[in-house]
């Protein structure tokens, strides 16, 4: 049995502490008005980086458990 | 093929065939003439340096590609592949998080202040000292990326070269050393020539050439284990895993890479790597930065720890299905090299070999030119000026400069070569780069963040996160108990401690500092006060300096016992920040208007000169005409203008109209006033040379702002 500390706790760690720094990062653009939510092409990048985050997480969970039970 | 066993790894010596040498000098000879012919393109040190601020994202993407692979390199990346299987992708898929601080952060800061280096961002935002001490910050950190770049390139080498050779009857041993040496003369032959266009498609050119040759030795290494089930089943489910154990071993665990990559590794190579920042410089435009950059990240960066990791998982699964061809014991930093030879036909493995070393001269190269850059404006330029005010301006200077700009980097490829030094003794590549990230970029990671996203930041925080942060992670170095703290279970390793959970407890200390200094800043204030008010105010001061000198000497000699140096060295951050404080001028407004990430719009401002116009219109074919003068202004028909909805004054991008040329024939200015004839654009002969426009081609036209 593989342990969990090299599993699903790695992956909980990355994407919630690296989670936190990309929300402290959106909260920023946005608060700044770097991103100007009125603009398309802003609305689009800001799109853009949330699929981002959840592309990376589907993709690390998908090839862990094609690992575990593949 | 000769096979050595030292202590327990297994070396090996004259891998390779005479073939696969021809197929390598061939290749390299190619990439050089390559390279050198795009040295045309350098009219400027803007062009030799940012390649004009021309190119489509596309061009750019793919070349980073070759940078990024480098830079992380097969070497290593398939050493700890050997060691623990796919979780050495995960340095490669972790650097999402910072993206929205760098897109619309960094990004834009860079470009739209016009900034030609990180140290005189670090001028703009707080003094002049800031950039004096962030240069020779980031000139050790070039360096040192320098170095571990050559170290790379020697060790992919060493295993294709006989133990020794004869030459006119005199026996010459090949040493790692003597290879690096060799490589650097080559290298530092083009960048010296080409310079940053040079670089650029070089790299463009290499980067599909690496994606290429590492999806084909994945492919030759499936075929040889007899297809993709036989290599899945001999691999154990650990090493099927992406990503590493939580916490052990010291030498390759999750919580440590995650703050050494994934924090300080990613934010350094965004945002203080300047070899990529002159990437995206070279874009076009702000938008066309975001794309190049999204695209590498999501797309790139996946491929590229396939391509640069796969040698070792394939190793793996011959050293489980055949140990006598593949020992276990083989050294991780040589498995790139040997299983490329047990898979590949000879030629093959030339070609695969010639892809390997190119991208580490990718880098490498680009690094150098880099270093250059840093050279020429924060330390050659300031020093002209100094001693020669207002003597010479204009083409001869720049004239001049270009000239020192390619002696520079012919001392930067030897000075990276002595850095080599610092790092060979450590047992692998990967190590010796992760205990480098860990030590070199916290101070800088942390004064570049607090100075893009926050105002308050101060020139006294900035400097004593230098010289303070910077002497508690001497501290740490000293004495490693210190990161235990912070290690979070991982075991120390004695002979080289915390490698990388060390990125956290410097980034702690780098930010505890930071923050501290500017929230004591009206206690600085009111000390330079008091301070002034004496008769003796610039004896106190000396005293102050000659005391902060006494206990960071002291300290980086580890005088004294630990919790003393700790004292001593919190007393020496706010010793510093009162120093600076008395000596520096700082005006908060003027010196975050569009330098931070809250006043974009005036950085944007700023970089036009007047009034943004956001309107967005048309892109326009047109031919082009010259005219006479030499003002840097376009005319355009009045129609023309109106379709692109743009007014004089504003800003457009001339470009030749064959996309596949990326935008390396284009050229920057201002619209002028308009004239009658229709489709036709009137330019002067500077931007003919400049943009290299070819009589009879058909132009682009874009309003920029």
């Amino acid at each position: 049995m593989t342990s969990i500390t090299h599993t699903w706790l790695p992956f909980l760690y990355l994407y919630g502490v690296g989670g936190i720094f990309f929300l402290i990062g959106l909260i920023i653009i946005r608060k700044s008005k770097a991103v100007d939510m009125k603009k398309k092409r802003h609305r689009f990048w800001f799109g853009v980086l949330i699929f981002g985050f959840f592309y990376f997480v589907v993709l690390h969970a998908i090839i862990t458990l094609i690992a575990l039970y593949w | 093929m000769e096979i050595e066993t030292k202590n327990i790894e297994t070396t090996f010596h004259s891998i390779g065939s005479s073939s696969d040498w021809i197929v390598m000098v061939v290749y390299f000879i190619v990439i050089m003439l390559f390279g050198s012919y795009f040295g045309k393109y350098n009219r400027s040190t803007k062009d030799f340096f940012f390649g004009g601020r021309r190119f489509a994202w596309w061009l750019i993407a793919f070349s980073i590609v070759a940078t990024g692979i480098g830079s992380h390199s097969f070497v290593k990346y398939s050493a700890k592949g050997f060691e623990y299987g796919f979780s050495s992708t995960m340095t490669y898929i972790n650097d999402w998080f910072f993206l929205p601080f760098f897109l619309f952060g960094w990004l834009p800061i860079i470009i739209y202040t016009k900034i030609r280096s990180i140290p005189e961002y670090f001028e703009k935002r707080f003094s002049p000292s800031a950039r004096f001490l962030a240069t020779i910050l980031l000139v050790f950190y070039m360096i040192g990326y320098i170095g571990i770049g050559f170290l790379t390139l020697g060790k992919a080498i060493v295993p294709m070269l006989p133990e020794n050779f004869s030459v006119l009857g005199y026996q010459f041993d090949v040493t790692l050393m003597g290879v690096i040496i060799f490589i650097s003369i080559i290298t530092g032959i083009y960048i010296t020539l080409g310079g940053q266009t040079a670089v650029i498609f070089t790299d463009l050119l290499q980067g599909g050439v690496l994606l290429f040759a590492g999806f084909l030795l994945f492919f030759l290494g499936i075929s040889y284990l007899g297809g993709f089930e036989n290599f899945w089943n001999l691999l154990p489910v650990t090493w099927k895993l992406p990503l590493a154990d939580l916490t052990k071993p010291p030498d390759f665990n999750f919580i440590g890479i995650f703050w050494q990559d994934g924090v300080a590794g990613s934010i350094g190579f965004l945002f203080m790597n300047m070899g990529l920042i002159m990437r995206f410089m070279a874009t076009k435009s702000v938008d066309e930065g975001r794309k190049a950059a999204t695209f590498n990240i999501l797309f790139m960066l996946p491929l590229s720890a396939i391509v640069v990791g796969n040698a070792g998982w394939i190793g793996k699964a011959l050293s489980i299905s055949n140990p006598e061809l593949v020992p276990p014991s083989t050294s991780p930093d040589q498995i790139f090299v040997v299983v490329a030879n047990i898979v590949a036909i000879p030629g093959v493995f030339g070609f695969v070999m010639a892809a390997l070393t190119a991208a580490l001269m990718s880098t490498v190269d680009t690094l150098i030119n880099a270093t250059a850059a840093i050279y020429i404006n924060d330390i050659h330029r300031p020093i002209v000026t100094f001693f020669e005010k207002g003597k010479e301006e204009g083409k001869g200077k720049d004239k001049k400069e270009l000239a020192a700009a390619r002696w520079s980097s012919v001392v930067i490829t030897a000075l990276g070569v002595i850095a080599v030094l610092a790092f060979k003794n450590f047992p692998t590549v990967y190590e010796a780069h992760g205990f480098f990230h860990s030590t070199l970029t916290p101070p800088l990671v942390i004064a570049i963040f607090l100075g893009i996203f926050w105002k308050k930041f101060t020139p006294s925080a900035v400097i004593s996160t230098f010289i303070g942060g910077v002497a508690f992670m001497i501290i740490g170095l000293h004495d490693p108990n210190l990161i235990t703290p912070f290690a979070q279970g991982i075991e120390m390793n004695t002979e080289h401690p915390y490698s990388y959970i060390r990125a956290l407890y410097n980034l702690f200390v780098c930010g505890a500092v930071a923050v501290i200094i500017t929230y004591t800043t009206s206690m600085q204030q009111n000390l330079v006060v008091k301070i002034k008010s004496k008769i003796n105010d610039k004896e106190i001061i000396y005293s102050l300096v000659s005391v902060s000198v006494v206990v960071f000497v002291l300290v980086v000699f580890n005088v004294g016992l630990v919790y003393i140096q700790l004292i001593g060295v919190l007393v020496l951050s706010f010793v510093v920040a009162v120093i600076t404080k008395y000596f520096v001028k700082y005006d908060a407004v003027a010196q975050t208007e569009g330098l931070t990430v809250w006043s974009l719009v005036k950085a944007k401002e700023g970089f036009k000169g007047s009034k943004v116009n956001e309107e967005e219109g048309e892109i326009i074919k047109v031919t082009w005409k010259i005219k006479d003068g030499d003002d840097d202004i376009a005319n355009f028909s009045q129609n023309d203008m109106r379709k692109m909805k743009a007014n004089v004054g504003d800003l457009i991008y001339l470009c030749d109209a064959r996309k596949i040329l990326g935008g390396l024939k284009s050229v920057h200015t201002v619209y002028g006033e308009p004239h009658n004839e229709d489709g036709v654009v009137l330019i002067n002969n500077e931007h003919l040379l400049n943009g290299v426009f070819i009589k009879g081609k058909l132009l682009t036209a874009e309003k920029e702002m």
